[in-house]
């Protein structure tokens, strides 16, 4: 299985035609690689409907997959309408693409982190 | 802007539709209480029988031209209140500080500076009208150091601020409406749904639908007529009158007026009108773009009556573009 990372950019107020390539391209990444594929959602202004539809369509198809999909939100205001729809409680959120890249090995730190802070816990309670 | 015309003193509240980021308007309700009624309140306890109000667009300062017009018309002491901040201030207090320093001008400052409330003398008035389009804050001004409770409403989360102060007892202001449990405020026309979760300290505004399986608090304030749809989690936020927010949502540490979301952890302002995610529900009147019916709107009582006491008109102003409405109080 591929394990170099996918970036694919989002196409914010698009057509029809390019967020059925956006879906095609999104369900290859994830069945050809074993590494999160990251979808880029630029700094547009705003979403809309389709936009929404297809960010949770995104979302929808990682479902279930050992592979993760990862949104970056190329401004604070769709970070913040990620949020609003809950799309950021489903799929981690980052604010760059450099961010994202560096994933897994933040997630692990901060696995790593959280364990030493539970064996001290438990190293206290004991 | 209020100005009295009875001497000696003149007061005036106005209101500054610049806000500095996100234009909600200061004239919106904080649990239900009309921040320029709070004010008006205040001016009536210092004997004034009458107040001028008008909206200044520009900077926020009353015309030179116009405080020579009330000098003119021997207008001995003028109060002027920016409608920016709610602040439980003592106003005899500062009128007594102002005589017995013998100031032009006396600004109303707290530990983060000035409050939007000062008071001139005729020789500022004066000084002001000569000087024609100059405003009062030219005139070098001695502080009041104010130390009770205030809040500037201009900002959203100092706004958000006084909503959690207000819930909690933290000021005087209180929740609008009945008290239904603990901490959780409704008033009337509310509509609730069975499986609704209030979680206090909140409080939900005059005829607000809540759906089925919504979630509204805590430290949230949903004013008046607004909707929120099912599932939807309001949580320390606030969302302002008229707004319709969809199913399914998550609004955390916002402030919501129509399609617009402010952000107060990012300070950030999103669009949620395009995605169908939040919007204004229209009035049932056609929109009022005039300054006059709008302070009609936010001053209810000043304008019903029928009885006489309260009088509502457009007076002789310097300017076309800054009508004054008298209330008498």
């Amino acid at each position: 299985m591929n394990t170099e990372r996918t970036i694919l950019p989002f196409p914010c107020a698009s057509n029809s035609g390019r967020r059925r390539t956006l879906s095609k391209d999104l369900l290859v990444a994830l069945r050809a690689s074993s590494s999160p594929v990251i979808v880029s959602v630029p700094g547009c202004c705003s979403l809309n409907q389709q936009d929404i539809d297809l960010l949770l369509d995104c979302v929808a198809q990682a479902a279930g997959r050992d592979t993760q999909v990862l949104f970056v939100a190329g401004s604070l205001a769709i970070r913040v309408l990620l949020e609003v729809t809950r799309i950021a409680s489903v799929a981690p959120v980052f604010n760059s693409v450099t961010e994202a890249l560096a994933y897994p090995q933040m997630s692990a730190l901060n696995d790593t982190k959280a364990q030493t802070v539970n064996e001290s816990q438990q190293c206290w309670s004991a | 802007m209020g100005i009295h015309e009875a001497r000696p003193y003149a007061a005036g509240v106005f209101e500054n539709p610049r806000s500095f980021y996100f234009t909600y308007s200061t004239r919106m309700p904080v649990l239900g209480n009309n921040i320029l009624q709070s004010w008006i309140e205040r001016v009536r306890k210092l004997g004034v029988q009458s107040l001028w109000l008008t909206s200044d667009a520009r900077s926020g300062g009353l015309a030179g031209s116009a405080l020579g017009e009330l000098a003119g018309q021997g207008v001995e002491r003028l109060l002027v209140i920016k409608l920016k901040s709610y602040a439980e201030m003592d106003l005899t207090d500062l009128l007594r500080f102002h005589c017995e320093r013998r100031n032009p001008v006396t600004e109303a400052q707290d530990s983060r500076g000035q409050l939007g409330v000062c008071l001139l003398d005729h020789r500022a008035l004066h000084a002001s009208g000569e000087k024609r389009e100059s405003s009062a804050v030219d005139c070098g001004r001695i502080p009041y150091q104010f130390s009770g409770y205030a809040k500037r409403i201009q900002s959203a989360s100092e706004r958000q601020e006084l909503v959690g102060d207000a819930l909690t007892g933290g000021c005087a202001m209180r929740p609008a409406g009945t008290q239904i449990r603990e901490q959780v405020w409704v008033v009337e026309g509310v509509s609730l749904s069975d499986s609704v979760r209030l979680v206090g300290p909140t409080y939900i505004g005059a005829r607000t639908i809540v759906r089925a399986g919504a979630t509204i608090g805590p430290f949230t304030s949903v004013e008046s007529d607004c909707v929120v749809d099912c599932g939807t989690t309001v949580e320390p936020s606030t969302v302002l009158p008229h707004t319709y927010l969809a199913p399914g949502l998550l609004i955390r540490h916002g402030l919501v007026d129509g399609g617009q979301l402010e952000d107060l952890t990012w300070g950030t302002v999103a669009d949620l009108q395009p995605a169908g995610l939040g919007s204004t529900i229209q009035r049932r009147e056609s929109r009022r773009p005039n300054l006059i019916p709008a302070l009609r709107e936010t001053v209810p009582n000043a304008f019903s009556g029928a009885d006489g006491s309260v009088v509502w008109d457009f007076a002789a102003s310097s300017s076309a573009s800054q009508p004054w409405l008298r209330v008498r109080l």
